[in-house]
């Protein structure tokens, strides 16, 4: 039987080399669709067309996540920025790469208290920013108007050694802190070392084991209060759905899970357990990105419902509404806002 | 009487103290420097971060005018 040629199918050379077996033994592959028609082999091997599961290369795993990003997924759904008050955003880009940020923020900030009230005092304040992003080098730099101030730098210093540093200094003496990182990612491991205030040292290292399972290991040590701590994470994540665990000796047990049901939808949950203060907090959290808007809401054990909504009015303004709402405080938060710009 | 024995022990405390005294004076001198040198960066940093970044967007291709840092639009 000749082996229809290549021109005859219209498509790659590769193609030529799966036959539609004409013996009624072997079924006939299914069309073709998306790569699959650049795989030659499978198609021949396999009738149903889905392919055999890629064998695993143990020394080709893809680099991990980094370690302070294992949950970032449960994050991005469980901890939305929800804000009290007005809040305003413009953000002018002057160049590709260099913006200026203008921001007015009108609310209550709430005042550690004691006792079990809430104590809340108004406050407004405009914040101006200046970002730099270029591939090497990125510059974000923050001030309000009551003195603080906030800069992060991030330096490519080769290809795979980062250093990042973050500060954040206020008019107050002994208030002020900063943090170094150097970030060295490996082939399918990432590193890395910081330095802080306060003599506060810390490394962190995690390493791909399997294609969809990484495990990592973190240590940390402040020299001022002589605490030091050890933690272990895990993180497996497929396609479809993220999975983490992360223990530390500070007494911290961390689970969290996110499944993305469609493009459209995906699901969280996420289990917190402190031993030094015998806190248990469970989270079940909803993120629907729509064409026009962002939905995200949680609900918590402790009796807290809360929702944040962005939707893209029109090219570039977007409109924010945040709600939260505590049933054991009886604390309700609303918030509402306006971003204009990217 | 008394009075001598306590310049004696004056004498002894202060020879006791000489030669540690330098030792300490570098540990401590390495701290000094390093506190000020830390402190002077963050009034540095406080107030030059953001004119520098600045400097550095306003000169990055294709360089903005200066009007525009001003102007809402």
């Amino acid at each position: 039987m000749p082996l229809p040629s290549s021109r005859e199918m219209g498509s790659s050379a590769s193609h030529a080399a799966a036959p539609p077996s004409p013996a009624p033994v072997a079924p006939p592959p299914t069309p073709p669709v998306g790569f699959a028609h650049l795989l030659p082999q499978n198609t021949k091997e396999n009738g149903d067309g889905k392919g055999a599961p890629a064998k695993v290369d143990w020394l080709d795993l893809p680099c991990p996540v980094p370690y302070e990003e294992l949950q970032r997924e449960a994050l991005m759904s469980l901890k939305p920025e929800l804000f009290e008050g007005l809040r305003f955003d413009f953000m002018k880009m002057l160049n590709q790469r260099f913006a200026l940020s203008h921001s007015v923020i009108m609310g209550s900030t709430e005042v550690p208290s004691q006792s079990s009230d809430v104590i809340k005092v108004p406050s407004a304040h405009y914040e101006f920013g200046a970002n730099f992003l270029d591939p090497k080098l990125m510059l974000i730099g923050r001030v309000l108007t009551d003195g603080r101030m906030n800069a992060r730098v991030r330096c490519d210093l080769t290809d795979n050694l980062a250093l990042k540093i973050h500060a954040q200094l206020t008019n107050e003496p002994h208030f002020s802190q900063g943090m170094f990182q150097f970030d060295y990612k490996g082939k399918d491991y990432r590193s890395l070392f910081q330095l802080g205030n306060n003599a506060f040292y810390g490394a962190n290292y995690i390493q791909s084991v399997s294609p969809n399972l990484s495990l990592g290991g973190e240590i940390f040590w402040i020299g001022h209060q002589r605490k030091s701590g050890i933690g272990f994470a895990a993180r497996y994540n497929t396609d479809k759905m993220v999975a983490t665990a992360q223990v530390a000796t500070t007494g911290i047990v961390g689970l969290s899970y996110v499944q993305k049901i469609s493009e459209k939808v995906s699901l969280a949950s996420d289990f917190m357990y402190n031993q030094m203060s015998r806190d248990v907090t469970s989270t079940f959290g909803y993120d629907y990105i729509l064409r026009q808007c962002r939905l995200r809401g949680k609900i918590d054990t402790n009796g807290v419902v809360s929702a944040l909504l962005e939707e893209r009015l029109n090219m570039g303004v977007t409109l924010l509404l945040s709600a939260e709402i505590d049933h054991a405080k009886k604390d309700n938060k609303f918030g509402f806002g306006l971003t204009v710009g990217e | 009487m008394a009075s001598k024995v306590s310049l004696k022990v004056k004498g002894k405390a202060k020879a006791g103290k000489g030669p540690k005294s330098k030792e300490q004076s570098t540990c401590e001198l390495v701290k000094e420097w390093t506190t000020w040198a830390m402190k002077k960066t963050k009034v540095i940093t406080h107030y030059g971060f953001i004119p520098l970044v600045i400097l550095i967007g306003m000169n990055s291709e294709p360089k903005p005018h200066l009007y525009q840092l001003l102007s809402p639009v």
